[in-house]
């Protein structure tokens, strides 16, 4: 089981919504566009604080943007 | 998204950069004497151990986990290397003396692992193996076009026919992006291919050592960009199939591209 199949993120939905780019959120928070891009592609799921600050950056609950896959380990779901 | 036109940073920081400049400062003056080599040391390893010193700030987290995990998978591969070169001297009665050709074998064994690993763990496979194999195209149309026109002149035709010999880089680099499994696969049985064409690891003089290097050099960029390829796709097409949606090509979305 890897730790990215079990956390979806709605990271992607909630920038739209904020209508800024994945540089311009990257630069909001110091770190790279890579790592915004991962993220939202379910390739890498952020730390507790990272998780924070992008909540914070986005006016959103960090609830809001990440939640548990409630579904079995093993079914392979990654991120939306 | 804002729809402004707006610059791309450089990609690389000025860490990255001084970095660069120090390891192949300290390569090209090993000419003068291997010592230089020292610099080369301070440029690779420097940032790194000012980095785990706490001296150093300027990686992200996810950049740090790509070179973690890089770390790792260098670990592994060295390890394995050194069990078997083991395993193959203690086994056999042959005595080797170049002590400097098998540490260079583990130096490039370790740093080129890391490398291959961290910028696919950084870019993700598809990126990296359109990258590897757009690079390895450019050098080998380079290297053909200048062979050509160097001092001995043969000609137009061959000066037209070589470099269609890296048009399948190009290929598939573009495959890399377009149909990554079959990319994927393409690869490795082009890096088996190469092998055999090139006939490494088929003499039985102690020359392995360098056959090794080349080999890691030369055949394992597409090795790993194969790996790479077939595990994402597979992972890919397996969480696809569980949630029932999605495209299978990520690369639609403009903030995706390369």
């Amino acid at each position: 089981m890897k730790p990215t199949e079990t956390v979806l993120n709605q990271l992607r939905h909630y920038r739209r919504l904020a209508d800024i780019t994945q540089q311009e959120l990257a630069d909001r928070i110091g770190v790279t566009r890579q790592t915004i891009l991962s993220i939202e592609k379910g390739k890498y799921t952020p730390s507790v604080a990272l998780a924070l600050q992008l909540a914070e950056a986005l006016s959103v609950r960090v609830e809001d943007l990440f939640q548990l896959n409630k579904g079995s380990p093993d079914d392979g779901s990654g991120n939306a | 998204m804002t729809g402004q036109a707006t610059l791309r940073p450089w990609p690389l920081s000025l860490v990255s950069c001084v970095s660069i400049v120090l390891v192949a400062a300290g390569v090209l003056l090993t000419g003068v004497s291997w010592w230089f080599l020292l610099i080369s040391a301070a440029g690779a390893y420097g940032p790194g151990l000012l980095r785990e010193f706490g001296y150093l700030h300027d990686r992200d987290e996810f950049q740090r986990m790509a070179a973690y995990r890089a770390g790792y998978h260098a670990y592994l591969i060295s390890g394995i290397l050194a069990m078997l070169l083991v395993a193959f001297f203690r086994a056999s009665d042959l005595q080797f003396n170049d002590l400097e050709e098998l540490a260079t074998l583990f130096l490039t064994s370790l740093s080129f692992t890391w490398l291959l690993s961290s910028l696919i763990g950084f870019w993700g496979a598809q990126k990296s193996a359109y990258r590897f194999l757009l690079t390895f195209g450019i050098v080998w149309l380079a290297f053909t076009i200048l062979s050509n026109t160097g001092s001995e002149w043969r000609g137009w035709l061959p000066l037209l026919l070589h470099p269609l010999l890296a048009l399948p880089f190009f290929i598939l680099a573009i495959l890399s992006l377009r149909l990554p499994r079959l990319a994927g696969l393409l690869l490795l049985v082009s890096a088996t291919a190469l092998t055999w064409f090139f006939q490494f690891f088929q003499r039985d003089n102690l020359a392995i050592i360098n056959q090794a290097i080349v080999f890691i050099l030369f055949i394992g960029p597409l090795v790993a960009s194969g790996i790479a390829l077939l595990s994402t796709s597979t992972l890919r097409s397996s969480s696809k199939r569980s949630q029932g949606k999605g495209n299978d090509n990520d690369n639609t979305d403009d903030e995706d591209e390369i």
